[in-house]
């Protein structure tokens, strides 16, 4: 699969710095040179308060704790693209803004709904289905087994979104191409940056 | 007489060293002892005339032939003339008389011509024997050069150590005086015999001995005069080897490749002789483009350097070649994209103007380091103007000037015209930003040269004392400030990368000194641009606090740390500095309401606060007498005074009014004492980094007692010393370097420890300012400053009594009982940081230690805090005990008393039906007690083991017992060695098996009934899982059952407990799995009805368990960890089931246990 010339030989790539991530959103902590003890001077004391803020910050990290779209943009995020040495976050495929989650109500365990649309480099990207069903081995391979997944490319992303998002819904196909073993091979080697 | 030839057969017959040596000695001694007549003498060379005859009559053909009898006699003749050079190294330097010794020269010689086989390596040792015998002549020396010259091309073909041989053989003859004088009388101004010595080793590859060659060679170019031709032919060989590299060998042999580069390096560097060859040569090699990589051009760059720095007489050994080596140099900075090579090139480029100055004894003509700074200017000029080249160019140019004093003063005005110019007309931000960098470099240089003015020539100095300074002070407007001007008002990246140079550079230029004519320096720019630049430092600095958040919230932060560092730099030099940035810092902190803050606000201050301690207290200053300096007398805690001064005027700065918010109104005062005790951090920092840990340790000794002397001082000195009202001739007399800065700073700071516990004392008896989280705060500074002193320090100052008095003057027996419990915190704070030494006096019979242990006031209420602030100041006192002869405790009575009432109250209570809430409390100081004995290793706690026993088995305490064990072995900062801790080093493995150990056989089901195995099931899980794997190893097997019987018949254990069993068997699956394998079954029900169990708790309830959510997670890193232990055989029978498990653990309701999940789910999808 890794061809001479990739589809798009010079795409965008974004700095790891710039990818949106969990801790930008709660580090508060301090950088300056004058920060360097801040753990051992501003620590809370040693024992635990409930009625202090921590007990407070221990609350709002439980609310915090469900299965968001920042979890599965994490988990997907981090897959590699078949033709460049980068990943899809950095190449921007894959976009915080573009994951839906519709989390089951009520019941933990009912059915709750993963939608991804994909944003390919170039709208001619011969790549789309296999980077779409890499996603989606991802996905199944991570969640449990009450999320149904949807991968579609974005609209007007991909100059024929609609056959590629044709295939990515078909279980039979999909299935059918994990069974052949060099897209087998190129998923698995997709996924391998995976951490957890 | 015969004796010699029995010897020598003796010597050729046997192949053991220490024999030979022998024998070789015998024969020395004989000689010796005939006082080295002709007759013995005769005898003693003849002894190896057999082999010698023989090798004389067999022909040639048969030698070269080399079959078997030939070898053999090759063998035995070399070892026959083995024997006389064995015996020439045993005997006496002295015995030999010269006419003996030419004889021998001569025979040895001899070898050379004829026998190439045997005799080198015997002859060569024994010709440098003889070269060391005292009646050796210089003219002996010279046959034997030319003796061993006839090896000719045979030469090569000896081995290695012969070689080596030959070599030092060179090496000695060369290098001695006589014989190098005999050498050049024979053979003039030709030294003839050099070329041949370089014929015979023209063709070395061994590193050894190149080494060594390459050394003969140095020395030949060096201490002898060859004539051209010959330096030339000298110049080939080590030429020849530039640049050399090393293969990497199997068999390491002690020499590095940077050994051969440096040695070649010398060779080259020897004598300025050979510089028309070297630096042509050298040149050519660089001039070869891209065929010569980056390490060969360091190669170079370093042996140019080498060569200009050695070569004497700079007018005809490097003038000559300036105007080429510059050519080709410019252009590894011009277009050079490796740092490294940069970085050769400009030393290369100082190298040279150094030279051309002069040493620090003589002085050159000074047209000659102006010729060559004209040069490199005139060059440089055009690209400075040009944003592709500016940096490059300015590098190159500011390296010239700034290398020595003369070239700086010469050339600098013209260089800061060039950049002025440049200025005016900037062609894009990133020129302003390379123009800023390289006068900022300009200034750096120039104090480096300031400071190191008297390690040059004296002239240096005048000069620097005529310099004008008008141009420099005027920078800062034409420059600095209008370029601040006009950027500031935009945001941008580029603008930000300016403003950073600009206040980088401001701070360069208020550190600036200038020599005045008495010698002394003063700063350089007038009083008033000093105020000028740091005024604008502290705006920015105080902006955060005078700006709403919206007016602020372009605000770059990397700006600001970058204006705390040049405040930094600006105040060490000029020190008012510092003390308008507290002004002002404290008059905006003042003007504001804490006690109803917004979180802005309070992010401001805490981040103003800590910046006035990073700028006063992490850098000392530096003196600077007359000029702008100030009159105030010096002192390298002038700084820190004034910023501890400023936090304690600040403090407290919510106002102790009404408590609206008590939680932002504790904040600010939080930070302001977290930001005293991070100053008092730096300031430790900045005299560790000034002095090394080691001379400071000598300095934080004192007898006097310090705390006696603060009775007689009022409570605001150290306001007073700030404001001048006070002084103290010990503050003031500290001169720039002295360490004894530290022992004054301890001394200050424990000032400061005592005003805060007196107010802390104070406060929470009314309860007004002081939270627990504050109180905390100055028990941290409290136990970080007492650690820091000495422990004879510590008694003379008799701070074990302050624990219980906080510093009110009072006696501790008549203090310790009436604390409240908050206030336990400030007692742990001193206790913390004290030596045991220190504390004895504590441990008397009845006295305060035994009081606070034994009998700890009753409880208001059972806050978890109040009981782990109580025991751990227990755990402390229990752990620092020391008892026995010239102690306050001679019969070491306390510490067995207070065991034994602990063990009777346990024993009253596992009988009794006390109250649990009670007894929990009562426990957790027992267990703490323990703890703090059983790392000391205390024998005394053997007597618990019986009594720990009983109290598990009661159905009653027994529970909370079990649970709590782990608490002995529990790993504790206050069992830290910097906290003066009696930790032993195996106290865990003997804990373990003097305590946990004869638990295993209870924990097994018996009569004992279930409920009792199980706890003392839990009881030795508890303190199994605060052990190391090694600690248990032994019994790994019993303790698999046990966690198996936990696991599955959980009963109502506790989520801490499980967490406890699973953490064990991750540790095991970890170290020794195979214990494991016949148990995987069970196993892996087990920790799977743990998970299941745990998750229909946790979504039974809506508050988070935390212990339920780490048995979660450790069951499924247990799993995890599972499938890469075993082999697939012995898991794919629970494969199904765990898949369907871990799949629907992904989507548990906490992240980590998701993750763990995720990890578990990936390893069991990988068995099939």
């Amino acid at each position: 699969m890794q061809r001479d010339t990739p589809d798009n030989a010079n795409p965008t790539i974004l700095n790891v710095s710039q990818l949106p991530s969990r801790a930008q959103k709660r580090s508060t902590a301090r950088v300056g040179s004058d920060s360097k003890y801040d753990s051992v001077v501003l620590s809370s004391p040693y024992w635990s308060d409930a009625s202090s803020d921590d007990g407070q910050e221990a609350r709002e990290e439980a609310a915090d704790d469900a299965l968001d779209e920042q979890e599965i943009y994490d988990l997907i995020s981090t897959v590699s693209d078949p033709e460049h040495p980068h990943t899809l976050g950095e190449l921007n495929v894959v976009r915080l803004p573009d994951i839906h989650l519709t989390p089951p109500r009520d019941n933990p365990r009912g059915l709750a709904n993963v939608l991804v649309e994909l944003t390919p480099t170039i709208n001619h990207c011969s790549l789309a289905t296999v980077i779409g069903l890499a996603v989606r081995v991802r996905l199944e391979q991570a969640l449990p087994p009450n999320y149904r997944i949807d991968i579609r490319m974005k609209e007007g992303s991909h100059a024929q979104d609609d056959q590629v998002n044709k295939q990515l819904a078909d279980k039979e196909r999909v299935a059918a191409a994990l069974e052949n073993d060099t897209l087998g091979g190129v998923v698995d080697n997709m996924l391998k940056t995976c951490v957890l | 007489m015969a004796n010699f030839k029995d010897w020598a057969l003796q010597y050729v017959l046997t192949d053991e060293e220490p024999l030979q040596l022998e024998i070789a000695k015998k024969a020395a001694k004989e000689i010796e002892a005939s006082n080295a007549n002709r007759a013995t003498v005769g005898n003693w060379a003849a002894s190896v005339q057999p082999w010698m005859s023989r090798a004389q009559a067999g022909d040639d053909d048969q030698m070269e032939d080399g079959d078997d009898g030939g070898s053999g006699d090759i063998i035995a003749r070399a070892k026959a003339l083995g024997f006389l050079a064995g015996t020439l190294e045993a005997l006496d330097k002295n015995i030999l008389r010269a006419d003996q010794i030419v004889f021998l020269v001569g025979f040895f010689g001899a070898m050379f011509s004829y026998d190439h086989k045997a005799g080198i390596t015997a002859s060569t040792k024994a010709l440098r024997q003889l070269f060391g015998m005292k009646g050796f002549k210089p003219d002996m020396g010279v046959k034997m050069l030319e003796d061993v010259c006839k090896l000719k091309e045979d030469f090569r073909l000896q081995s290695v150590a012969t070689r080596l041989e030959i070599y030092e053989l060179f090496r000695s003859l060369i290098q001695d005086p006589a014989v190098s004088s005999e050498l050049q009388h024979k053979h003039g101004s030709s030294c003839g015999f050099i070329v041949d010595l370089l014929q015979l080793c023209q063709h070395e590859r061994d590193p050894r001995n190149l080494m060594l060659w390459f050394k003969i060679l140095a020395i030949l170019v060096a201490d002898y005069s060859p004539s051209t031709e010959v330096a030339d032919e000298l110049f080939k060989t080590f030429s020849a080897y530039f640049p050399i590299s090393l293969k990497s060998s199997s068999t390491p042999i002690g020499i590095t490749a940077d050994d051969l580069k440096e040695a070649v390096r010398s060779c080259f560097a020897a004598h300025q002789r050979v510089a028309p060859f070297a630096f042509p040569f050298l040149m050519q090699k660089l001039d070869q483009g891209d065929a010569v990589t980056v390490a060969v051009k360091l190669d170079i760059m370093r042996t140019i350097k080498a060569c200009v720095e050695r070569y004497e007489h700079p007018q005809a050994s490097l003038v000559p070649y300036i105007e080429k080596i510059w050519g080709s140099l410019k252009y590894e900075v011009r277009n050079g994209e490796v740092k490294e090579t940069i970085d050769a090139t400009l030393d290369v480029l100082r190298a040279i103007a150094k030279k051309l100055d002069g040493s620090k004894t003589q002085k050159l003509d000074v047209a000659l380091l102006k010729s060559y700074i004209d040069t490199v200017f005139k060059d440089c000029r055009e690209d400075l103007a040009n944003p592709t080249y500016t940096k490059q160019a300015g590098l190159l140019v500011m390296t010239v000037i700034t290398a020595n004093v003369r070239g700086y003063v010469l050339e600098s005005a013209a260089l800061l015209d060039c950049l002025r110019q440049n200025f005016r007309q900037p062609k894009s931000p990133s020129h302003t930003k390379d123009l800023l960098l390289i006068l900022n470099s300009t200034l750096k240089a120039r104090s480096g040269l300031v400071k190191n003015r008297s390690q040059g020539h004296l002239e240096d100095v005048e000069q620097l004392k005529t310099e004008p300074t008008a141009p420099l002070d005027a920078l800062s407007h034409d420059i600095y400030l209008s370029t601040w001007a006009a950027k500031s008002s935009e945001s941008s990246k580029e603008n930000t990368d300016v403003l950073k140079q600009v206040l980088q550079g401001l701070a360069l230029l208020v550190s600036q000194q200038t020599v005045q004519l008495d010698g002394e320096t003063a700063l350089l720019c007038s009083e008033k641009t000093c105020a000028e630049i740091c005024t604008l430092l502290i705006q920015i600095l105080v902006k955060g606090l005078t700006l709403s958040s919206n007016d602020n919230a372009a605000n770059d932060a990397s700006l600001e740390e970058e204006a705390q560092l040049a405040l930094r730099t600006a105040s060490s030099s000029y020190t008012p500095a510092y003390e308008e940035f507290a002004r002002r810092a404290k008059a905006e902190i003042q003007k504001r309401d804490w006690a109803n803050a917004s979180s802005y606000s309070l992010d401001a201050l805490r981040d103003l606060l800590f910046r006035l301690a990073f700028v006063g207290c992490s850098e000392l200053p530096h003196k600077v007498v007359g000029g702008s300096a100030p009159s105030r007398s010096f002192s390298p805690l002038q700084h820190f005074i004034t910023f501890t001064a400023t936090l304690l005027e600040l403090f407290p700065v919510a106002g102790s009014g009404s408590p609206a918010e008590p939680h932002e109104r504790s904040l600010a005062d939080s930070y302001v004492i977290g930001a005293l005790h991070a100053g008092l951090l730096f300031f430790r920092d900045a005299c560790i980094a000034k002095h090394s840990t080691d001379t400071l340790v000598s300095f934080s000794r004192d007898d006097t007692n310090w705390v006696q002397e603060f009775e007689n001082l009022p409570d605001n000195w150290v306001q007073q010393l700030k404001s001048g009202e006070a002084s103290d001739l010990r503050l003031t007399s500290i001169g720039e370097d002295d360490p004894e800065a530290y022992r004054q700073f301890l001394r200050l700071s424990l000032f400061i420890v005592r005003c805060l516990y007196r107010l802390a004392a104070a406060g929470t008896e009314s309860q007004g300012v002081w939270s627990g989280r504050l109180l905390a705060q100055v028990a941290n500074i409290a136990a970080s400053i007492i650690r820091s002193l000495d422990e004879k320090l510590q008694t003379s100052c008799n701070l074990a009594n302050e624990a219980f008095t906080f510093f009110s003057g009072g006696s501790a027996a008549s203090s310790g009982q009436n604390a409240s419990p908050f206030a336990e915190l400030l007692t742990r704070g001193v206790l913390e940081g004290l030596w045991p030494g220190a504390m004895v006096e504590l441990y008397n019979p009845g006295g305060v230690a035994e009081t606070v242990m034994c009998h700890p006031p009753q409880l208001e209420s059972h806050h978890l805090h109040q009981r782990e602030i109580r025991a751990s100041v227990a755990l402390i006192l229990a752990n620092k005990y020391k008892g026995g002869a010239s102690t306050a405790d001679p019969e070491s009575q306390t510490m067995k008393q207070v065991l034994c009432t602990w063990s009777d109250e346990l024993k009253a209570s596992a009988a009794s039906d006390v109250d649990l809430g009670a007894f929990e409390s009562l426990n957790m100081i027992a267990m703490h007690i323990f703890a703090g004995a059983v790392a000391r290793q205390d024998k005394n706690v053997l007597d618990l083991v019986p009594v720990l026993k009983a109290a598990i088995a009661s159905d009653h305490v027994g529970e909370v017992v079990s649970r709590s064990l782990g608490v002995l072995v529990k790993d504790s900062e206050l069992h830290s060695a910097e906290n003066h801790a009696v930790v032993r080093r195996f106290y865990k493995q003997w804990a373990y098996s003097q305590i946990a150990k004869p638990l295993y056989p209870l924990a097994l089901p018996s009569e004992n009934g279930p409920a009792a195995a199980a706890r003392y099931r839990a009881a030795i899980l508890s303190m199994v899982s605060n052990c190391a794997f090694n600690v248990y190893e032994a019994d790994v097997e019993t303790l698999i059952r046990l966690l198996i019987t936990t696991l599955t018949d959980r009963g109502n254990i506790s989520g801490q407990q499980l967490a406890a069993a699973l953490e064990v068997l991750v540790e095991i699956l970890a170290n020794e799995p195979d214990a494991l394998k016949s148990h995987l079954k069970a196993i892996i029900g087990g920790t799977v009805g743990v998970y299941e169990e745990s998750l229909s708790k946790a979504q039974s309830s809506t508050k988070k368990d935390p212990s339920e959510t780490s048995a979660r997670k450790l069951v499924l890193q247990a799993l995890a960890a599972i499938p890469k232990k075993f082999e697939e055989r012995y898991l794919l029978s629970h494969s199904p089931r765990l898949q369907r498990v871990l799949a629907l653990a992904c989507g548990d309701a906490v992240r980590e246990v998701r993750q763990a999940a995720r990890l578990a789910r990936g390893s069991w999808a990988k068995v099939k």
